[in-house]
């Protein structure tokens, strides 16, 4: 049982280091931010979390599953300090990167259960596909009050919405795609009450955001709308029964969105609606077994 | 630490001097309180024990246990200094022969060292050697100055057992030469909570049943049982961690503030919390034992697949319970225990769960979120204090969110608290047992656990009924659950 201590010993160091004036420390952390980062993430990754910044002081663990013949744990820890105009202290983040190999991958549960700050909220963001995750995830969601995802890093969308639903009940889930979608949704809130009639969507994005947009026009105003839709990198063009609506500008980058993401507390209801109605979840709920 | 006086010259006989106690805790504790110059000016240090070896092979032990330790780096002037009285003496507890070689070397380390004919023995030695070890330290008391005798744990197994302890140390010594340890009364938090609940206006008043909803304390393990089965089989949580840490524990957070900071007062105080306390009713004491599961990534086995262990035994490795403390102060409140083995973390808290605000008026703003407020004892592993309070979201609107202030010891984990060992022997040389047990508080716990236990026989378990790396059982989460109350999750 040499990792917790091995962390530990690692963080006393780093923070013994910092506080080279030997005053009682505060401890700045706002929650447990954990960020399950398979092969290929991790650079994504990193960058996100640069972007947060100050934002959201935490204790950030990032687990790094990869493939091995036996199972190896190594971690290594470093402490992100932030001095900002005005403040008396610096703000302090601890970075906790775990290499997971082999057998050890499967139960990262076990892993961060005793590195979380007690007492505060554990967020996860889950990078990568969800339905890959089996009893990952599951332990994952066993110790997360809420899962971030990003359903446009999936490749069988709208099909793997899903296997999401399910998981509503366990965990409070948000989805990146759907929070990129927002300043469109505000906009095709704005043509209300014309939009109440509305029964084609056209979008020129990437199909989560698309399907994410359909499914949350269906699920406010209860009724089927089709969709159809064009790739694009970003949702560039909404059409409702042909006619354009006026583009919200410039979308926000993936660190202020994921930013948002750790500031909500509770369950979404409007995103749960929304994944509710996207077409195959619906479907399925139409034509049961 | 810093001294009010320095303690009386004495030799430190410790008995057991080969076992993993004395290298793991006693001696780098000793170390580091040389390295802080707070030893006697004239001391000296007996190893005793069994093995055959000579002082100088046992000097070289130690000094290998100081380097990988002791928490402060290894200086050769303060080994020199802690190692230039260390010596050893191979004895069988109880062999005449033995107990002369012991006499011999403490009057010659009198002769050599200065230390006056005052001794401090540690006790570091196995149960079953405890009636020989007392008889034949009590049999040289009078031909001794000072004599203070630490004691470990376990002290007793049962009530009975425990007052004929009592009884054989009263034979030879007076109660105030007696330093049972429970070495977490040695830690820093644990006597902060005195400080903080005496020292700042701000709690003492809302420190009763008025304001707070419950008490919620836990010793939680990821470690089993570490090839330790002869003394976990007939022990279990209940004996291991329950009767003692726990308890005391429990006894420090409830207790009335005592007159002053002597052990009479604090250990008077302490009783009375103990005395205090209904015996919990079958549906209020839940047991368990692990099986097999994942802890910190490994795979790890079952408590009956542990080498030593027998493969259908009842033996639990863990304890829930919801006890009450019947006085003014507490009636009605209930205090949550748990202590296991293999759970997912290792941490030792108590959290004050204060009760909610009367007429919240920011309930529908703040969601999920808003939840009452916690005061937070961190014992382990990272000693500190937080404080849950409800505050405003900055910006525009009146969003509350839960938010912590979080206090941690020393500015770094571990590294910089004194270890408990250390304070504990230091007490004990300056004479001040407020931090150990005493006579009464032990009987009064062994009372708590023989009626808990006596139920038990009766009852059929269904065991292992938890997994390696989970919370703990579901009948924990019932007992708690019944009163529309939840566990602490981390
Ligand atoms: N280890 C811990 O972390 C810990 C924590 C809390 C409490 N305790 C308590 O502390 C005590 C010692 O624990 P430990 O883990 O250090 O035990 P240990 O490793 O088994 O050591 C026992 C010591 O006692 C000596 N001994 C045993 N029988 C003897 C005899 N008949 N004559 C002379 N010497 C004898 C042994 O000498 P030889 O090895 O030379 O035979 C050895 O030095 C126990 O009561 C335990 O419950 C220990």
């Amino acid at each position: 049982m040499g990792l917790v201590s091995d962390i530990e010993r690692q963080l006393g160091a780093l923070r013994a280091a910092e506080a080279a004036d030997g005053r009682p420390e505060i401890r700045t952390s706002t929650m447990t931010h954990l960020v399950w980062c398979p092969p290929g993430w991790h650079t994504d990754a990193r960058k996100t979390l640069a972007g947060l910044a100050e934002r959201h002081p935490a204790r950030t663990i990032i687990l790094l599953p990869e493939s091995g013949p036996r199972a190896e744990i190594v971690a290594h820890a470093e402490l992100k300090v932030f001095r900002l105009p005005g403040l008396a202290h610096e703000v302090v983040s601890e970075v906790i990167e775990i290499r997971l190999r082999g057998d050890a991958a499967h139960h990262p549960g076990s892993v961060v259960a005793p590195l979380l700050v007690s007492g505060l909220p554990v967020f996860c963001r889950w990078r990568g596909e969800l339905a890959a995750g089996g009893g990952e995830l599951d332990e994952i969601l066993g110790v997360a009050d809420r899962l971030v995802v990003d359903s446009s890093e999936w490749s069988r969308v709208p099909a793997a919405y899903a296997a999401l639903v399910p998981l509503f009940e366990r965990s409070a889930i948000s989805d990146i795609a759907f929070a990129r979608t927002l300043p469109w949704r505000r906009r095709l809130a704005a043509l209300w009450p014309q939009i109440g009639s509305v029964e084609r969507l056209r979008v020129e994005g990437p199909r989560a955001d698309a399907e994410l947009l359909a499914g949350w026009l269906r699920s406010r105003l209860k009724r089927e709308v089709s969709l159809t839709r064009r790739q694009a990198a970003a949702v560039e063009s909404v059409r409702v029964d042909g006619q354009q609506v006026e583009s919200p500008g410039a979308l926000p980058g993936s660190s202020d969105l994921l930013s948002d993401e750790l500031d909500r507390p509770g369950r979404d209801p409007v995103y749960e609606a929304a994944v509710r109605a996207t077409g195959t979840v619906a479907d399925a709920a139409c034509h049961p077994g | 630490m810093q001294l009010a006086r320095r303690p009386e010259s004495c030799a430190i006989v410790i008995f057991g001097a080969t076992g993993d106690l004395t290298r793991r805790k006693l001696i780098p504790a000793l170390y580091s309180l040389a390295y802080r110059n707070l030893l006697p000016h004239h001391f000296a240090i007996l190893g005793v024990a069994h093995t055959a070896q000579t002082s100088a092979t046992f000097v070289a032990t130690m000094k290998k246990a100081v380097k990988q330790h002791a928490r402060d780096p290894f200086r050769q002037d303060v080994w020199d200094l802690l190692s230039e009285g260390m010596r050893y003496v191979e004895t069988e507890f109880g062999n005449e022969d033995g107990n002369d070689r012991v006499a011999e070397a403490l009057e010659e380390v009198d002769a050599e060292h200065g230390t006056a004919g005052n001794r401090l023995y540690y006790l570091a030695v196995p149960p079953k050697t405890f009636t020989d070890s007392v008889t034949e330290i009590g049999e040289r008391r009078h031909r001794e100055g000072w004599v203070r005798l630490i004691v470990e744990k376990p002290f007793g197994h049962d009530l009975a057992s425990a007052c004929a302890l009592n009884d054989l140390l009263h034979h030879w010594f007076r109660e105030d030469e007696i330093f049972r340890i429970d070495h977490y009364l040695g830690k820093e938090t644990v006597q902060n909570m005195l400080a903080l609940r005496f020292a700042n206006g701000i709690f003492e008043p809302v420190w009763n049943r008025q304001f707070i909803d419950h008490v919620q304390i836990t010793v939680a393990e990821a470690m089993g049982i570490e090839g330790r089965a002869g003394f976990y089989e007939p022990a279990g949580a209940i004996r291991d961690v329950f009767q003692n840490h726990l308890l005391q524990l429990l006894a420090l957070t409830a207790m009335e503030p005592p007159i002053d900071f002597t052990a009479d007062a604090v250990r008077t105080e302490k009783v009375k919390v103990l005395k205090s306390m209904h015996t919990p009713g079958p549906k209020s004491v839940v047991r368990g034992q692990y099986g097999a599961g994942f802890v910190e990534g490994l795979e790890v086995p079952s408590y009956r697949e542990e080498d030593g262990v027998s493969p259908d035994s009842l033996t639990e490795t863990y304890i829930a319970a919801k006890l009450y403390v019947d006085n003014w102060r507490w009636a009605d409140t209930p205090f949550y225990v748990r202590a296991g083995k293999r759970l997912g973390r290792r941490e030792t808290t108590i959290a004050i769960q204060f009760k909610q605000a009367p007429h919240p008026p920011f309930e529908a703003i703040a969601g999920d979120d808003l939840r009452p407020n916690v005061l937070l004892i961190q014992v382990q592993p990272d000693e500190g204090v937080s404080l849950a309070i409800g505050a405003k979201v900055p910006g525009a609107g009146m969003t509350i969110r839960t938010v912590h202030m979080d206090f941690l010891y020393g500015g770094s984990f571990r590294t910089q608290l004194p270890e408990a060992y250390e304070r504990l022997i230091l007490d004990c040389l300056l004479g001040d047992a407020a931090l150990f047990t005493s006579e009464d508080e032990v009987e009064e716990q062994w009372k708590l656990v023989d009626s808990i236990v006596g139920g038990w026989a009766r009852d059929r378990t269904n065991f292992p009924n938890y997994a390696s790396g989970s919370p703990g059982p579901k009948a924990a989460d019932d007992l708690i659950r019944r009163d529309a109350r939840s566990w602490r999750r981390h």
